[in-house]
């Protein structure tokens, strides 16, 4: 075993904890977001430490041997710690009570305990956690939680049973018994990652639900992560026919939410159905089983989580500053006097999308190109997706921004400075991305060719030489 | 200075003006109308002189065509790359020209069309933005560098439709330009895709031999016919032609100057540009050559027939420009290379100044009626009172209907795809409640 030269993973998850325990204990807002926002800080800062130590092999952490890091998995918590870091600070004041800040770390906390997990009991755990902020009901009293709940706890009640069931079995023994965890594997990720059929809680919760936690739920992106974790640890997985059905499953997921945003006028289903559909293409890639889409995929996970935050925030801190307008069906005309808003709303959409010039064009194309390889309907249905989804995009974009500024939105200010330059991060990473592909494309190489090895691609491609 | 270098200046230039433009926008710096046409007209200025600089050393040193590479690839990831590599030749390079030429023109006329107008920074940083994806797309050297600068044009084009943004008529018309651009832009994306596919090569020097004109095809079979078609309706989306030819009239709702530089004069043109320039691929196949002249002679006959009724100035305008182009796609079609570049050009040219000059239609009017000694009778005779009388009131109510398109497309296509989402709602919960 090879370990961490400093408990990075358990500091950074401690660091989290502490802030959520603060935070719920302050009786001060500003000093309890000051405390989270130096928290997740403290954090993040751990987490890109640990990057530069991560490379080709498995690194324990010395003070819990349970956690580790690897190529899959440090990028993303990495980039999490960032993205809790950015919606902490982006979080309007009426979202920044003591006890939304600790449900904010909790999660956070949570969803690295997820990504750092060394075997699949500790994945489980944190795959449980990350729903105690929403049973526990810290972000508010919203009936419209309990489906989100509802769902999250039979994700993880599925996950569970899966790793009961093959904790008694033997790995390459098949059996019922293997069949029926690889399924409740499978179940489990449909339910996390709200596909089709089963995406309606991620809608509604996008439509009731507390935006900006929900940002962060939405992003850890924990379907995709079990599935490239069960395939780098040859889970199995490699069974062509589940990967079959995930990309399907992905795949129509993808088509449909971006053919229903048109039946849709309320900003908040709209951007649910279009996030739902982006983030479908991340699972699309990775059951590509080829090298472009899984490197598109995995670039892909890192454009989803930064522009979707971005177009979440957006929404959510237009909602606070246009009272009596939240998820207004009518133009509200706020570029007039929102125009930074209305520029980085756009620009993250673009990117979202796979705008060329931006980071999601690279990741797009090799998806597209990944998916021809292998699966010619999935490299002929996703640009279908994009081009309605590319839609739906402008639809948000003409509802929020442009049309008659109404009457009782006499002023508001455009964004502020502690949203501007959060935003700011966001946008310049999309853009510069974009244009320097090739940075990023290294970060999540040899997490590629790790989730390849478990594919036994590489193998093949040695064989064809 | 090398062409090399030339040639990335003539790309860069515009591309970093939107970037620091923006960037100082940003940051909350207000650059003053004065500065911002200066700015302007000086980067374009200099953009036709590079422009002219490279055309006479190519002329003096013999060279028909220039290929340069920035770095060996954009990305790579296993035995996939991103080539990233320009190419100007006797088919870019006098499209390059009227490109920076106009932009400049259309950037000058627009200093003072858009005086005090709030959108008068934002124009200048779309116009930038367009022009340097407009250089994108003439000067790639294979389709994906060329899809690139394809979408920066379409993206520039509708965020300038939708320019006026408290007026709901812009908004709602960029709206369905953009879907229509998405749709068509499918095509060019499959098509790409498909090239890489098939044949695993999307770069001109990949797809054909020789330097152009007199290029030979590679590509054959099946695969090259499919993927040609695909570049066909691509091309049609792009220049409004065929199952794509609603969108002209809708783009006039933008401010006049980028109606000119967008619909009278650049952006329409580049469906021309990559048909002449996939004209061996295009010829090779009977289906896509007729496809194109088909599209071509229809769009050029529905848009003579609604520019006739057309009661303003834009309108017309946008028709005749569709009606121009679709005789340009005709004369691809037929191989009429030559002919079809003077065309583009001299289209490009005429339609622009229309284009600038209808603001002031009205008073030219007067001035040539006041300068002909009074009042001009129009002599009532044209083509279509050769035709019989109940044909022309057919020909009349299909003109005013406007051929019915986005009739049909509502109908047909629209209303159809909507009512299936509306029906896809059946498993999604709303209230919270399932």
């Amino acid at each position: 075993m090879t370990f961490l030269s400093f408990p990075f993973i358990t500091l950074g998850i401690v660091s989290l904890l502490v802030g959520a325990l603060w935070a719920s204990k302050s009786a001060n807002p500003r000093f309890a977001a000051i405390f989270a926002a130096s928290c997740s800080f403290g954090s993040f800062l751990l987490c890109s430490l640990e990057v530069a130590k991560a490379g080709h092999t498995r690194l324990f952490d010395p003070w819990l041997s349970f956690f580790e890091a690897d190529a899959l998995d440090a990028v993303p918590m990495a980039f999490f710690a960032a993205l809790t870091l950015l919606v902490i600070i982006l979080a309007p004041k009426r979202d920044s009570g003591g006890k939304a800040l600790a449900g904010i770390l909790l999660l956070a906390a949570a969803t690295q305990t997820t990504y750092a997990a060394a075997n699949l009991a500790v994945l489980a755990t944190g795959w449980w956690f990350t729903s105690l902020p929403f049973v526990l009901r810290m972000f508010g009293e919203d009936r419209s939680q309990k489906l989100a709940q509802g769902f999250l706890i039979a994700s993880s009640i599925a996950l569970t049973a899966a790793i009961a069931v093959l904790h008694h079995i033997e790995i390459d023994e098949i059996s019922h018994a293997s069949n029926l965890a690889f399924g409740l594997i499978i179940l489990a990720v449909v339910l996390r990652k709200g596909l089709f059929p089963l995406h309606g809680w991620m809608i509604s919760s996008f439509e009731h639900g507390p935006l900006l936690p929900l940002a962060l739920l939405f992003n850890g992106h924990l379907g995709a992560l079990l599935i490239a974790r069960s395939e780098t640890t040859a889970l199995s997985l490699s069974e062509k026919h589940v990967l079959e059905f995930l990309s399907i499953a992905a795949l129509v997921t993808a088509l449909i939410t971006s053919l229903r945003g048109f039946a849709e006028k309320k900003p908040r289903r709209m951007l649910g159905l279009l996030c739902l559909s982006q983030a479908s293409f991340i699972l699309a890639g990775i059951a590509t089983a080829s090298a472009e889409g899984i490197t598109g995929a995995l670039v892909h996970w890192l454009v989803v989580s930064a522009a979707s935050t971005g177009l979440i925030a957006i929404v959510r801190v237009l909602e606070v500053r246009v009272s009596g307008s939240t998820d207004p069906t009518e133009h509200l005309g706020l570029a007039a006097k929102a125009p930074r808003l209305a520029t980085f709303f756009l620009v993250c959409g673009l990117a979202l999308i796979g705008l060329p010039g931006t980071l999601g064009y690279c990741a797009e194309d090799l998806i597209f190109h990944g998916a021809l390889e292998n699966h010619h309907w999935i490299g002929i249905a996703l640009p279908i997706a994009t081009a309605f989804n590319a839609i739906n995009l402008l639809r948000i974009f003409n509802i929020l921004f442009l049309g008659v500024l109404p009457k009782h939105v006499i002023d508001i200010p455009d964004a502020l400075p502690r949203e501007r330059w959060p935003l700011a991060v966001i946008v310049v990473f999309l853009i510069a991305g974009g244009i320097f592909p090739s940075k990023v494309l290294r970060w999540r190489e040899e997490a590629a060719h790790e989730i390849e090895a478990g594919l036994g691609l590489d193998k093949a491609e040695h064989s064809e030489h | 200075m090398s062409l090399s270098a030339l040639i990335l200046t003539l790309v860069a230039v515009p591309g970093s003006l939107f970037i620091l433009l923006s960037l100082l926008w940003l940051l909350g710096v207000k650059l003053p109308e004065r500065a911002m046409s200066r700015l302007t007209k000086g980067a374009y200025a200099f953009l036709t002189l590079v422009t002219f600089v490279i055309a006479w050393r190519m002329w003096q040193s013999g060279q028909h065509s220039i290929r340069i590479s920035i770095g060996d690839h954009w990305f790579k990831v296993a035995h996939y790359e991103f080539p990233l590599t320009l190419l100007l030749d006797r088919l870019s390079l006098p499209i390059v020209g009227i490109t920076v030429i106009l932009a400049g023109i259309v950037g000058s006329f627009s200093v003072r069309y858009l005086h005090r107008d709030p959108g008068f920074f934002r124009f200048f940083l779309l116009l930038h933005l367009f022009t340097f994806g407009a250089l994108l797309v003439f000067m790639a050297d294979s389709l994906d560098v060329l899809l690139g600068g394809w979408e920066i044009v379409g993206i520039t084009s509708v965020l300038l439709i939708g320019f006026f943004q408290y007026r709901p008529d812009p908004v709602k018309n960029a709206l369905r330009v953009f879907a229509t651009y998405r749709v068509a832009d499918l095509f060019m994306l499959m098509g790409v895709f498909l090239a890489h596919h098939w044949f695993k090569t999307a770069s001109w020097n990949g797809m054909f031999n020789g330097e152009w004109p007199g290029h030979i095809n590679n590509l054959n079979g099946t695969a090259a016919t499919v993927v040609a078609v695909m570049l066909v309706f691509a091309a049609s989306g792009k220049s409004s032609q065929g199952p794509f030819c609603g969108w002209l009239p809708r783009a006039m709702e933008g401010p006049t100057p980028s109606s000119a530089i967008f619909y009278g004069a650049i952006s329409v043109h580049a469906g021309a540009y990559l048909l002449l320039r996939i004209e061996p691929l295009l010829h090779s196949s009977a289906i896509a050559t007729g496809l194109v002249i088909f599209i071509g002679l229809t769009t050029a006959a529905l848009g003579t027939l609604v520019h006739r009724t057309c009661a303003d100035a834009k309108t017309s305008l946008a028709y005749a420009s569709q009606t121009q182009l679709g005789l340009i796609f005709a004369e691809i079609g037929m191989g009429w290379t030559t002919l079809a570049i003077l065309h583009v050009v001299g289209h490009a040219l005429v339609r622009t100044l229309q284009f600038l000059r209808a603001p002031s239609m009205l008073h030219d009017y007067h001035r040539v009626h006041a300068a002909a000694g009074g009042h001009l009778e129009p002599t009532g005779e044209h083509y279509e009172s050769l035709l019989p009388k109940q044909t022309q009131i057919v020909l009349y109510r299909i003109a005013l209907g406007r051929g019915f398109y986005d009739a049909v497309v509502d109908r047909f296509i629209i209303a159809p795809v909507v009512a299936f989402a509306r029906f896809l709602g059946v498993f999604e919960f709303r209230g919270g409640k399932p």
